[in-house]
């Protein structure tokens, strides 16, 4: 178990800067997921902590050792890889023990740990099989059993379920927390989906162009982002924004607390459009409504009854609104600007 | 049991047609021809003196000593340059593949150079290098005061000096090949060992050989199946000479033919390397096949 902590980080690759004078630290014991769009340094950021592409300049340390001079393989981390990284030409056990074998671990311990690791990830039917033989979800359980069996402080994950089908990825969000739930360990998880995110974080470090956004726990992402970067990442459909006239400020809703309705409405904003696509998803209904100024919301709600083309009113209730300043940071409540912002938005 | 030939689907056999009258004309009736030949006393200038002879060439052959010797150098001249371009090609394009700068494409290019010039050339180069009274080999030995070699010109040392420039000629060939295997193996394995605390050698060992392993199987196969038919290399370099210390098969072959007008010994010989080649293929697929890494 071990806490990460970056100090004064910068990476660059050849004189590209990718992640420049970077400060975070990663609690022990955490489920933190590094999360952004493609490029935004996250899976950078944890292959430093591995060791296999170092920083350019600045401290990482692992506990309280930094590991700048230390070897990936002596870091007490183990990495599961996007595409796994499994050795194809050595059978599962072989997999497994690989890294016991390199730390000259003996043969009947060796034996044992493998045995527990296997069926910790349900694999010890397979142990003489090549990996050529397996389904990507049973790969995906051999490198979580190799990265299981050297029980490491820190556990580094790269997008480990954007190779799998969409149902065996919800089953295996699952079984991750529980791993994580049982092991207690330190878990670093990169992705790029923010519904993964959410889903399995106790923190989440949001980051664009190799820059930390926000770091909080999924619910504070949710509902109080720090910026519009945040609160549009954040959520799915993204929060819809729309600019207030004079002002260069902004004003956000999320599709899920939005209102939409055939007669206008007196709270918060509200705005006349026309809906131009209705898509039904099984629980909830995506309306995508266009006003005059062709800006496009999105609406999820239960209710069935519009139609595609029809004249509707949406918006958003007054405790529902999100507020940025031009520099795209949030204004919240207790700002000075709220008040005269919310009676802005009532004008819309 | 054989299957019998099912004449109703006879649009297969058309359209397969090219291919096997290809195969028949220009590789099955040459080694049949081959065959017929080995067992006459082939009579070229007078073809109704040719007479059946039996194994008569091939005891002939086995009988003399002269081919016995010509066995063993190719067998001595096949296992040393398998054995020393594979090693040394491997750990070539290991350190290139280490890291790829400019130096290291200079490096892949100036290896790879030797391949592209003829084999004349390479000859009289390496004859003047390794002339015993003014050649450069012998010049810089004897200014370091190091022992002097006779090099091509001893019956002792001029096997060692056929396979020297044969190895120097095709290393960086077979470089090359494996450099190109080698750059085929996802970088993520090697991080993954790496994460695994992998020494260097373990992970040459347990990863990138057995990753490369259908390249290598093919480049021994090829290489054991060119180093047995070796010619030009000791045609222009020793003639088979000192005293025979050089001759290979396909030079006695030759000289079968070309000098003593023996068509049937030489094609005797040609069925004994034929059957050479192919027990030595048959002998590498069931011994490596299993331990070769197919995708």
């Amino acid at each position: 178990m071990a806490s990460i902590t970056f100090q004064n980080v910068t990476k660059k690759f050849d004189k590209n800067v990718v992640i420049e004078n970077l400060d975070l630290e990663i609690k022990d014991g955490s489920f933190t997921v590094l999360v952004g769009p493609s490029g935004c340094g996250k899976t950078t950021l944890l292959r430093m902590i591995a060791g296999i592409g170092p920083q350019t300049s600045g401290k990482i340390m692992i506990g309280d050792k930094d590991v700048t001079e230390i070897k990936p393989g002596q870091r007490s981390v183990a990495m599961v890889f996007q595409n796994y990284a499994i050795y194809p030409t050595m059978s599962v056990r072989g997999n497994i023990e690989f890294g016991l074998k390199n730390n000259h671990v003996p043969k009947e311990k060796r034996e044992k740990l493998v045995l527990e690791a296997c069926e910790k990830v349900g694999m010890l039917e397979y142990l003489d099989r090549k990996p050529g033989t397996l389904s990507g979800g049973q790969r995906q359980r051999i490198a979580l059993a190799r990265a299981i069996v050297k029980k490491p402080s820190v556990f580094l994950m790269d997008e480990p379920l954007s190779n799998l089908d969409a149902k065996l990825r919800v089953q295996m969000r699952v079984e991750l927390i529980e791993l994580h739930n049982k092991l207690k360990t330190t878990f670093v998880y990169v992705t790029h989906d923010q519904v993964e995110a959410m889903s399995m974080a106790d923190t989440i470090v949001l980051m664009n162009n190799g820059k930390i956004q926000q770091i909080a726990s999924p619910s504070v992402m949710y509902r109080d982002p720090d910026n519009l970067f945040t609160a549009r990442f954040i959520g799915s459909p993204a929060m819809n924004i729309r600019k207030l006239r004079d002002t260069g400020h902004m004003v956000g809703f999320r599709p899920e607390k939005g209102i939409i309705s055939t007669e206008k409405f007196d709270e918060g904003i509200c705005l006349s459009g026309v809906i131009v696509a209705k898509e039904l998803l099984g629980n909830t209904v995506n309306y995508s409504v266009r006003d005059q100024e062709n800006n496009t919301y999105i609406i999820s709600t239960d209710n069935e009854d519009f139609e595609t083309s029809q004249q509707v009113w949406v918006g958003g209730r007054e405790k529902d609104l999100y507020f940025f300043d031009a520099d795209e940071q949030r204004i919240r409540e207790n700002d000075a600007d709220y008040c005269s912002l919310i009676e802005h938005a009532r004008r819309l | 049991m054989l299957k019998k030939l099912n004449f109703s689907n006879w649009k297969a056999y058309v359209y397969i047609m090219p291919a096997i009258l290809g195969i028949g004309v220009f590789t099955i009736y040459p080694i049949i021809q081959a065959a017929i030949w080995s067992l006459q006393k082939v009579n070229q200038l007078n073809p109704e003196k040719t007479k059946f002879v039996g194994l008569d060439n091939y005891k002939y052959l086995l009988s003399k000593k002269a081919f016995l010797t010509v066995l063993k150098n190719t067998g001595v001249y096949t296992l040393w340059t398998v054995i020393i371009i594979l090693f040394i090609a491997l750990v070539m394009a290991v350190m290139l593949n280490h890291k790829q700068n400019r130096l290291s494409k200079f490096a892949q290019a100036a290896a790879f150079t030797p391949h592209i010039i003829s084999m004349v050339s390479i000859s009289m180069v390496f004859t003047q290098m390794m002339n015993p009274n003014y050649g450069l080999f012998n010049t810089i030995l004897s200014s370091l005061n190091l022992p002097t070699s006779r090099w091509l010109m001893s019956s002792d040392s001029a096997m060692g000096s056929v396979i020297f420039v044969a190895c120097w000629k095709s290393i960086g060939y077979y470089c090359l090949i494996i450099l190109g295997a080698l750059q085929s193996v996802p970088v993520s394995l090697y991080e993954a060992a790496e994460l695994d605390n992998s020494s260097f050698f373990n992970t040459l060992f347990h990863i990138t050989i057995p990753m490369i392993s259908p390249q290598l199987f093919f480049t021994l196969i090829v290489m054991t199946i060119g180093s047995f038919k070796v010619f030009d290399t000791v045609r222009l370099l020793t003639d088979g000479g000192p005293n025979n210390a050089t001759s290979t098969i396909v030079y006695y072959i030759y000289k079968c033919v070309f000098w003593d007008w023996n068509v049937g010994r030489a094609t005797a010989a040609g069925i004994i390397l034929l059957l050479a080649v192919g027990l030595l293929t048959l002998i590498y697929f069931r011994l490596l096949n299993r331990r070769v890494y197919y995708q």
